[in-house]
């Protein structure tokens, strides 16, 4: 009997810590941070006002709209550049494309913070282009920095890498001889890529836009560095609120909008992850 | 004489490693099977993708139909490969993989339609056009990239180790399947092998392949029976050598025969016997060296381990020092 209650019990005392983990310091805070974004800061009664001032003021409403335009944009520009990119180091056997995944690696081992420094001194207006551009008597001044150029230069060169990783291991998936005999049997490189390589790879970029799209709604970093003053991106907006203006149920409001917003491609994510297409199932 | 569907001529193609061809002279006649044989490396691959346009050469000339094919991509030849690894489209039904090329071609769609229907009949598969290749077998598989192809009509049929991925008994079907097709379809094939027994069966000609060279075309008939070296001779079947003075005798093991009392040239004694079905497998000691002998069940009943025993060589082939 207590042998059976014993063998019962295991599973549940395994998952016992990482559970207690997950409750004590993700559930409770964003219940917690829900509660709060729904409480008036001086009664505590509910109300809606801390989602209207978001949805109302217009400088916050064009926050939202600038942080939307520079995550998609960043999403659109990674995907024309990563997919190509992706091909060619799949398909091209030279020793400069071996050279350059090698390469793709290393922004990887970079950190954050030391690359935005790097970017900046390279495009700012009395920059390396700047300087390089002196010597032939020229005055380049780009006007780069602080503004959605510049977030989005940084936000590529962090993100270019990462979407070309995804798509290349999933395009070394398919086996050679999958697209020589698509080219055997008469198709154009242009069929073999709409008929063949796209239908197989589309789901993993789908995945790799995905994550570029979560982390760039949230990030910090880089428009904290080299963004304008205004419009701000959405992290910035809600540190404002938090550290300058103390304004709590602002800030769990508008952490909550963030989410909903992520949300938005996580279920794109799931339900990539979930559909499996008819040729998948056994 | 029937004329040559394909004319290989002088035809090199070395890789940085050393692997690869050399000055390849070689004929495929209409209608024919021919096998190229050959362990790994010895360009037998390497020689069908030149074929099929997936490999350049660095020298020589390729003929198909009598035009020089050697600056054609593959797309452009009269070829059909059959890859290795079953490489159906994972996407697309069977329906749809056996119309592609065909759309390609901008053939009418009734038209793709019967030709697929007719095919499948042929293949003993219909009612899995609406299938995805993971859910038939890997015979099935190959049956259909092996459809694809042929429903191109193409003059040169290339199939590149097709059924290694097969288990044995289904191997054994589809060698007399593709038989058959061939014979029905009357096609031009070059298979590729390295299974000396699916070379025998299947082949109308065999080329034995040693490091990027022919060591010898042949019928199966001549291949077994003549092997013009020993590398060859100890590539095809099973065969004893026995060493002499100045060379070798290689000797097939049916063509020993243990003789009755000591009336053979050969004297030795016997190490093991194994029943193997209908014939039993000899071993006998002679001078040091292992000769195994084929008998019928019914004559090993006689002989037993450590009996001396004669044996002389009804058959064999002779091979100087060197060769």
């Amino acid at each position: 009997m207590s042998t059976d209650i014993q063998k019962k019990a295991i599973p549940y005392l395994l998952i016992l810590p990482s559970f207690a983990l997950i409750a004590l310091f993700v559930v409770y805070p964003i219940l917690n941070s829900v509660i709060r974004s729904f409480r008036h800061p001086d009664t505590g009664t509910f109300t809606l006002a801390n989602y209207l001032y978001f949805f109302t003021d217009p400088i916050q409403l064009s926050n939202i709209g600038y942080t939307v335009f520079v995550t998609v944009t960043t999403v659109l520009l990674t995907l024309l550049f990563a997919y190509p990119f992706s091909i060619y180091l799949r398909f091209s056997n030279s020793r400069l494309s071996r050279w350059i995944y090698g390469l793709n690696l290393l922004p990887r081992f970079v950190p954050g913070l030391v690359a935005v420094y790097a970017v900046m001194l390279v495009i700012n207006d009395a920059g390396v282009i700047n300087r390089i551009g002196r010597i032939f008597g020229l005055n380049i001044q780009m006007g780069l920095l602080h503004n959605a150029k510049s977030i989005i230069i940084m936000n590529l060169w962090f993100n270019i890498p990462f979407a070309t990783l995804i798509i290349t291991a999933a395009l070394f998936g398919l086996k050679a001889s999958v697209i020589e005999s698509a080219r055997d049997i008469g198709a154009s490189k242009l069929t073999i890529f709409t008929k063949i390589i796209l239908p197989l790879s589309y789901k993993d970029a789908l995945i790799a836009v995905t994550f570029v799209f979560m982390s760039n709604i949230g990030s910090f970093t880089t428009p904290y560095l080299v963004g304008g003053n205004a419009p701000k991106m959405l992290g910035i907006a809600l540190f404002d609120q938090f550290n300058s203006y103390m304004a709590y149920e602002r800030a769990a409001a508008l952490s909550f909008i963030m989410f909903l917003i992520c949300s938005i491609s996580s279920f794109i994510y799931i339900y990539v992850n979930l559909k499996e297409s008819k040729w998948e199932q056994r | 004489m029937r004329s040559p569907k394909v004319q290989l001529k002088r035809v090199t193609k070395k890789y940085a490693n050393g692997d690869g061809v050399e000055n390849i002279n070689l004929e495929i006649y209409e209608g024919e099977i021919l096998t190229l044989l050959g362990p790994s490396g010895c360009g037998k691959t390497t020689l069908l993708r030149i074929l099929g346009g997936f490999n350049a050469i660095d020298d020589g000339e390729v003929l198909i139909n009598g035009n020089n094919v050697v600056q054609l991509a593959p797309e452009k030849r009269p070829t059909a490969m059959v890859f290795q690894s079953y490489n159906l489209w994972p996407h697309m039904t069977v329906f749809e993989n056996l119309a592609f090329g065909m759309k390609l071609r901008k053939m009418p769609r009734t038209q793709i339609k019967e030709a697929i229907k007719s095919m499948l009949d042929l293949l003993k598969m219909n009612g899995t056009e609406k299938k995805y290749p993971n859910q038939l077998s890997g015979g099935q598989q190959q049956r259909i990239a092996i459809a694809r192809s042929l429903l191109l009509k193409p003059s040169v049929l290339l199939l590149d180790e097709p059924f290694s991925a097969l288990d044995a008994k289904i191997r054994m079907q589809m060698r007399e399947e593709l038989k058959k097709i061939q014979a029905q379809l009357n096609i031009t094939v070059m298979f590729v092998t390295h299974d000396q027994e699916e070379a025998m069966a299947l082949s109308h000609r065999i080329v034995v392949m040693d490091k990027g060279k022919i060591a010898q075309v042949g019928t199966p008939t001549e291949i077994y029976d003549q092997p013009v070296s020993k590398y060859v001779a100890s590539f095809i079947g099973e065969m004893n050598f026995i060493k002499e003075a100045d060379g070798e005798l290689a000797v097939r093991p049916e063509n020993v025969r243990i003789c009755s009392g000591n009336s053979g040239n050969y004297k030795g004694t016997i190490t093991s016997i194994m029943i193997l079905g209908h014939f039993a497998s000899v071993h006998i000691n002679y001078e040091g060296q292992d000769v195994k002998a084929f008998v019928a069940r019914s004559a090993s009943f006689e002989l037993c381990e450590t009996m001396p025993v004669s044996f002389e060589l009804i058959k064999y082939q002779r091979y100087k020092k060197g060769a």
